[in-house]
């Protein structure tokens, strides 16, 4: 259809409608002029507009019962010329504004208003929001007049019963969207602001109508939550706009004391007014705040997210705009929004968060002093009730309340000291926090998890020692722990940090239970004083000057390392060995009795010790993540205090424990990284001499020996040359500590004197035999030598050296029953000591030559420990490190005698009964033959030793001997293969020969062998499993030297 | 050398001869008959063991003969303690941070047996075995010798320095003659007069020399000590012995308190140290060992 321009070509097309419809009221007149309509242009149209809207009003108007159907599309007829045209008129608007109501209202008499379609109510309620957004700017305003205010309040109730009523959503949503144009409060842009006067004027109108919507939108919110929740929005919308619009603090102060009288009003309708006086507001915010809280109660548990998000408008809108008179509901509009700041859903969240933000950046909290007393008491109630819904909560209400505290100690800000400064407050804060992060310390698995790998590598597990999850009690949700360690360090960041860490280091030592909860709590306090990783609305005025935080530190630190608190029993072992010494235990005593009586019977209470054991590790680990929180925060400034951590931290890194060694070593780089160290061998280097320190004050105390000798094995594995002249004397208190206790811990500092003459050999002899080199063990020769003093050669500090590793390899043997059989083998190892020796004992050695000296005169002892048992195995390592002098001297003395005793005692043991394995003979005979295969390798025997020995072990593969002596005869087999695989197998061969030998050319003879074709005998079965471990061996791997130089 | 032999003072010979029967008996009868008893009434009187020193110095990497505490300064001046030991070194140490500051060179490599300070830690006096007295200025970090004295004397004897007025001191110290004490001005170094012994009077070397304004001084000798302090307030004094330990005695009535066991060699020298809090005093004890023990103790009394 083409589109008529002019008004003219309209008139003439839309003239025979409209007559037609004025006539005859029927549908499908109404219809055809809304098709005629749909062919004319805007501008044509407002031209028309009140000659084409007659004939539609003259349809609502003529009296009598009409059709649903026709009032319908009259209405829709209406809403389409609306939508194109603007009416000008105030009379028009007026009369269609009342002529729409009047469409939904019941009819005089008679109550169908039951009745009316949904379709129609639609139709009207677009009808009018079409008329609204149709009216010119100062048109629509003569609809605000207190005259009209019955008109207005007849709408309003109209809709207001549709939105609470009505089933349908989107009637329901409609009608509060129109209501929402209505108030001029429309969402779309198109309308202009209104100016303060008119504001002030439509306030006064809506004052009017305030309860009535109150009431009816609140019932809308908390109602059924089947009416979706875009219905439920609206409302909250158009609540906090009404209630924003009315209560406004700025529309408020400027409404006079006395009721002015409007001129020329009729005295129903000045009654109908309302004067906005302070007793009517006052009066008002008490029934709001009553509906406020339900709105809040309901909503911010509401299950759609948008739900929730409009809350979170609702309360900043009313914050912003009706602080002062809405101040008695605040209570619950705050607890809305600092609940909402954790929502589960990320845009409530960050929407809570900015709202939160922007009111901490207002400073309407600091500068509202109602406001900030309401806050700190609600925070004083929820103190109160903390510690209570801890204990009853599951996760997700604990959740809830700590963040609710979080929001509200964010919010307070700087004024949480005025909640601190009441003692039975703080007394009562901390008191839930102690008893909300109580651990988890059933676990028994941290007791056991022991560290392998070496004492004191510190490389290793560095990256994986952070962050050790901890297990709770009370809790398991994660969230919960972040929301605690929030609430620590915002409290840390605003409150005063002398009087928290004072409280809670009161708490820690008030008792064990607590002390845990305790060093977490300072940690985390340090942390947020600091300003690390805390959130916060608003930055604190005075941020805490190094000094204060150093002082803080320093005396928690104190604290940590207290030897009551840092040396605590993580293990059994540890238990035994504190058991002689003075670690104070309480409640031991209690114990003793028992265990003493039935030594074999499990300790009484074995649940409570690994809890305990438990319990303590936690602390440990506590304490020493509290050390690498304090360095991230002191940063290079911690270096002061390396001198008292640094040792203990150390210590622990070398403790048993997996658990504390690891976090240790967390520590220990994050300490690096605080101080500016580029790695753990740098700190430790660097800070030699504060170790030092430590080492010899601990050495004194027999308690702590073990780990003073494990913190000096640490370091001398990661320092050089410099460090001699520091540790030279801690070697010696080493060396005389040792001499007053060989007994009991002689094994403790073996290993401490291994790694001495280790760092002493790297440090020193490096340059073998390469003296003018430019090393600093060249120059210290030089030095040496300028000072007239007699050079040790290297080769005297090797022998040493040498001497050392076997007598340690000695020390260390273990074996329980062999040993004292064979002590006799040691005469040529104190032989050897003499020969090492300086020829010139006269002369001063260099230091280090005679620190070695020292520690090989301690080992001598040693050699003569009766605790400490001896082996095979040493002379295997002797054999390594001394080669040729041993080789000799073993094949000459050692190996005879080990051979005849072997085969003198072979007949006896191929005839013994079961009883035999109990005998000492047994014993030495089953000793020897384990360990004479390896012996046999590592001294890299001759043929002819070799021999013997394959002829004294041959004896003890019969099948008659006790199957461990066959057994270990099998073994020394296995490394005579090894050694020389092909007289292995012609001696093998020579006693049973499975295969029949044939060679490849008839021009060779046939292989002969003694061993081919015999019987079966008592040989013949380990034998065949020998050879053809062999066989396997031999066609695993290529074919070796060996095998080409072994037969002559 | 044995101290009593010829440690005299050479004013206070009379009062130690009088001094030194009464000593001896006391050590006599705590040596044979109530040895035991002696020993059970110390553990007793003792109800803690002795402690551990708060901490050792290392690194002078020589014997350590002589200490000088320097703590009297408000904040920020760090706590701070001289020492003089037998390769010619003079370590400033900081005791905050337990290190060496400086080390200073300036008796040719030969034995300081004396570091005095002369009014605030930047002016330092030092006497060593070159027979040199050397004056430092140390602020600003400088490390020069201002002002050297040569004293000519062979023998042991600390000098001994007396403020007279702001920026004037006098200074006692063994002269060239064995016999004599010369007292000089400083720092101008004008000759105040020289100490002769009468015609005729055998005197030993002097091997200690005070001086002294108001006249309370008692000098007490144990056989095997080598240095002995009263502490500032005068409640207790400690001395350094030649059997490696510390003791420590009451001042009013020589009532023995403590015996401290740390060192491996003689200890040569023992200096309490001038904390304006009384709570914070050191005593620092430098031995053979090369170490120098740093202890807290009896800091309630």
């Amino acid at each position: 259809m083409a589109v008529l321009d002019t008004p003219q070509e309209a008139f003439a097309a839309l003239r025979p409608v409209c007559v037609q419809l004025t006539k005859a009221q029927t549908l499908e007149n109404v219809a055809r002029l809304q098709a005629g309509l749909a062919a004319v242009s805007a501008p044509a149209l407002q031209e028309l507009q009140e000659y084409v809207l007659f004939p539609l009003r003259f349809a609502l108007k003529v009296p009598g019962p009409k059709q649903e159907r026709l009032v319908q599309s009259v209405v829709q007829c209406i809403t389409a010329v609306l939508a194109t045209t603007r009416v000008k008129k105030q009379e028009l608007l007026q009369e269609l504004f009342s002529e729409l109501c009047t469409c939904l209202s019941p009819l005089s008499g008679s109550s169908k208003k039951a009745s009316a379609s949904e379709e129609l109510k639609l139709a009207v309620i677009q009808a009018l929001h079409a008329l609204m957004h149709s009216a010119c700017e100062d048109v629509i305003l003569s609809l605000y007049q207190p005259s009209t205010l019955p008109l207005l309040g007849f709408a309003v109730s109209l809709l207001l019963g549709l939105a609470d009523q009505e089933k349908a959503k989107h009637i329901k949503i409609s009608a509060l969207q129109c209501l929402q144009v209505l108030v001029l409060q429309c969402d779309c842009q198109e309308h202009r602001p209104l100016d303060e006067g008119e504001m002030q004027q439509c306030g006064d109108l809506f004052a009017s109508f305030l309860p009535g919507i109150s009431i009816t939108l609140s019932q809308v919110i908390t109602g059924d939550i089947k009416q979706g929740h875009k219905a439920t929005i609206s409302a909250i919308r158009l609540f906090y706009l009404v209630v924003g619009s009315v209560m406004a603090d700025a529309q408020l102060a400027r409404v006079t004391k006395n009721k002015e009288k409007p001129p020329a009003e009729r005295s129903q309708i000045r009654e109908l007014m309302v004067h906005r006086g302070p007793d009517w507001s006052r009066s008002t915010a008490e029934k709001l705040s009553i509906l406020l809280q339900k709105v809040v109660e309901f909503s911010s548990v509401h299950p759609h997210w948008k739900v929730r998000l409009e809350l979170v408008e609702l309360v900043q809108h009313l914050l912003r705009s009706c602080s002062q008179s809405l101040v008695g509901s605040f209570s619950h509009l705050l607890t809305a929004l600092v609940g909402l700041v954790n929502d589960e859903n990320s845009d409530v969240q960050s929407r809570c968060n900015e709202v939160l933000r922007g009111i901490a950046e207002q400073r309407i909290v600091v500068q509202n002093r109602a406001l900030a007393d309401i806050l700190s008491e609600n925070l004083h109630a929820l103190a109160t009730t903390l510690p209570r819904l801890m204990n009853s909560q599951d996760d997700a209400g604990k959740v809830s309340t700590l963040s609710l505290l979080l929001g509200y100690l964010k919010l307070l800000g700087p004024k949480i000291n005025i909640v601190l400064n009441s003692a039975s407050h703080l007394h009562r804060l901390s008191k839930a926090l102690m008893q909300v992060l109580e651990l988890d310390v059933t676990d028994v698995k941290i007791v056991e998890d022991r560290r392998c790998g070496p004492a004191g590598s510190l490389q290793h597990g560095q990256s994986k020692g952070r962050d050790q999850k901890k297990y709770f009690r009370f809790f398991t949700e994660e969230k919960v722990f972040q929301l605690l360690q929030q609430v620590c360090r915002v409290l840390g960041y605003y409150g005063n940090l002398y009087l928290l860490v004072d409280h809670f280091l009161g708490l820690y030592g008030e008792s064990g239970l607590y002390r845990k909860q305790a060093a977490m709590v300072l940690n985390e306090l340090m942390a947020g004083a600091a300003g690390l990783g805390v959130d916060v609305l608003r930055k604190r005025e005075v941020s805490l000057d190094v000094d204060d935080l150093k002082g803080s530190i320093t005396s928690i630190l104190d604290e940590y390392t207290d030897q009551s608190n840092w040396y605590l029993i993580t293990s059994i072992d540890a238990e035994e060995i504190s058991h002689e010494h003075t670690v104070q235990r309480p409640g031991r005593a209690a114990h003793t009795g028992g265990v003493c009586s039935s030594v074999l019977l499990p300790s009484p209470e074995p649940q409570l010790t690994t809890r305990t054991m438990n319990s303590n590790i936690w602390q440990i680990c506590i304490q020493l993540e509290g050390v690498s929180c304090f360095t991230a925060i002191l940063g290079k400034e911690f270096r002061l205090l390396l001198l008292s951590t640094l040792y203990p931290v150390l210590e622990k890194a070398g403790d048993d424990t997996l658990l504390i060694s690891e976090t240790a070593l967390g520590t220990l780089v994050d300490m690096c990284e605080a101080c500016g160290y580029d790695s753990v061998q740098h700190l430790i280097n660097e800070n030699s001499d504060y170790l030092v320190n430590g080492i010899s004050l601990n050495l004194r105390q027999l308690a702590h020996q073990a780990h003073a000798s494990q913190v000096l094995d640490t370091m001398l594995r990661h320092s050089d040359a410099s460090l001699l002249p520091l540790v030279e004397d801690v070697i010696q208190d080493v060396l005389s500590t040792l001499d007053q206790s060989y007994s009991n811990q002689a094994s403790t500092f073996l290993r401490v004197l291994h790694s001495v003459m280790t760092a002493l050999v790297q440090w020193f002899c490096l340059p073998r035999g390469e003296e003018h080199q430019e090393s600093p063990a060249a120059e210290w020769r030089s030095r040496a030598l300028s000072q007239g003093q007699q050079v040790v050669t290297a080769h005297e500090v090797e022998q040493f050296f040498l001497d050392y590793i076997q007598q340690k390899q000695i020390a260390e043997g273990n074996l329980p029953d062999t040993g004292d059989e064979e002590a006799d083998e040691d005469p040529p190892l104190a032989e050897l000591q003499p020969n090492g020796s300086d020829p010139d004992g006269e002369t001063p050695l260099p230091s280090h030559a005679q620190l070695a000296k020292d520690v090989m005169e301690r080992c001598i002892h040693l050699l003569s420990d009766g605790n400490l048992r001896v082996r095979l195995k040493v002379l295997c390592t002797l054999a390594q490190n001394c080669g040729d002098f041993l080789r000799q001297r073993f094949s000459k003395d050692v190996l005879p005698k080990l051979t005849s005793s072997l085969l003198s005692q072979a007949p006896a043991s191929a005839r013994a009964g079961p009883v035999y394995n109990h005998t000492l003979a047994f014993k030495l005979q089953l000793a020897v033959l384990q360990g004479l295969g390896s012996l046999c390798e590592k001294l890299d025997m001759g043929e002819s030793d070799l021999d013997k020995v394959a002829d004294a072990c041959l004896m003890y593969l019969s099948a008659k001997q006790p199957l461990k002596l066959q057994e270990a005869a099998q073994s020394v087999f296995f490394h005579l293969m090894h050694m020389d695989p092909d007289s292995t197998w012609l001696l093998l061969n020579e006693v049973c020969c499975p295969h029949q030998y044939n060679p490849p050319h008839t021009s060779l003879r046939p292989v002969k062998l003694s061993g081919m074709g015999r019987q079966r005998n008592e040989f013949t079965d380990n034998v065949l499993l020998l050879l053809e471990r062999l066989q396997q061996r031999e066609s695993a791997t290529p074919r070796a030297g060996t095998r080409e130089a072994s037969p002559p | 050398m044995h101290p009593w032999n010829s440690t005299v003072g050479s004013a206070s010979l009379k009062l130690m001869l009088k001094l030194l029967p009464r000593l001896f008996q006391r050590r006599i009868l705590i040596e044979d008959s109530m040895k035991s008893k002696v020993a059970s009434l110390f553990i007793a009187q003792m109800a803690l063991p002795p402690p551990d020193p708060q901490f050792v110095l290392r690194g002078t990497s020589a014997a350590v003969h002589t200490l000088h505490f320097n703590c009297g300064g408000q904040e920020p001046d760090v706590p701070i303690l001289f020492s003089g030991s037998e390769n010619g070194f003079i370590h400033v140490w900081n005791l905050k941070t337990h290190r060496v500051d400086t080390a200073l060179d300036g008796h040719g490599r030969r034995s300081v047996y004396c570091v005095e300070t002369m009014g605030s830690k930047d002016r330092l006096l030092s006497q060593g075995r070159d027979q040199r007295i050397c004056l430092w200025d140390l602020a600003e970090g400088r490390t020069s010798v201002t002002d050297s004295v040569f004293t000519e004397n062979v023998g042991f004897c600390r000098c001994s320095l007396l403020k007279v007025a702001q920026g004037r001191w006098l200074m006692a110290m063994a002269a060239k003659a064995l016999e004599e004490v010369q007292v000089l001005e400083l720092p101008s170094k004008t000759s105040v007069c020289t100490l002769k012994p009468e015609v005729g009077a055998k005197l030993g070397m002097p091997m200690c020399l005070n001086l002294w304004q108001v006249c309370r001084t008692h000098e007490l000798v144990n056989p095997g000590i080598s240095d002995i302090t009263i502490r500032p307030d005068k409640k207790i004094l400690a001395t350094a012995g030649w059997d490696h330990r510390i003791r420590i005695f009451g001042w009013k009535k020589m009532k023995p308190l403590a015996v401290l066991d740390f060192h491996t060699a003689t200890v040569h020298c023992v200096s309490f140290s001038d904390h304006k809090n009384p709570k914070e005093r050191l005593l620092a004890a430098g031995s053979k060992d090369h170490r120098i023990s740093v202890w807290s103790i009896y800091t309630q009394t």
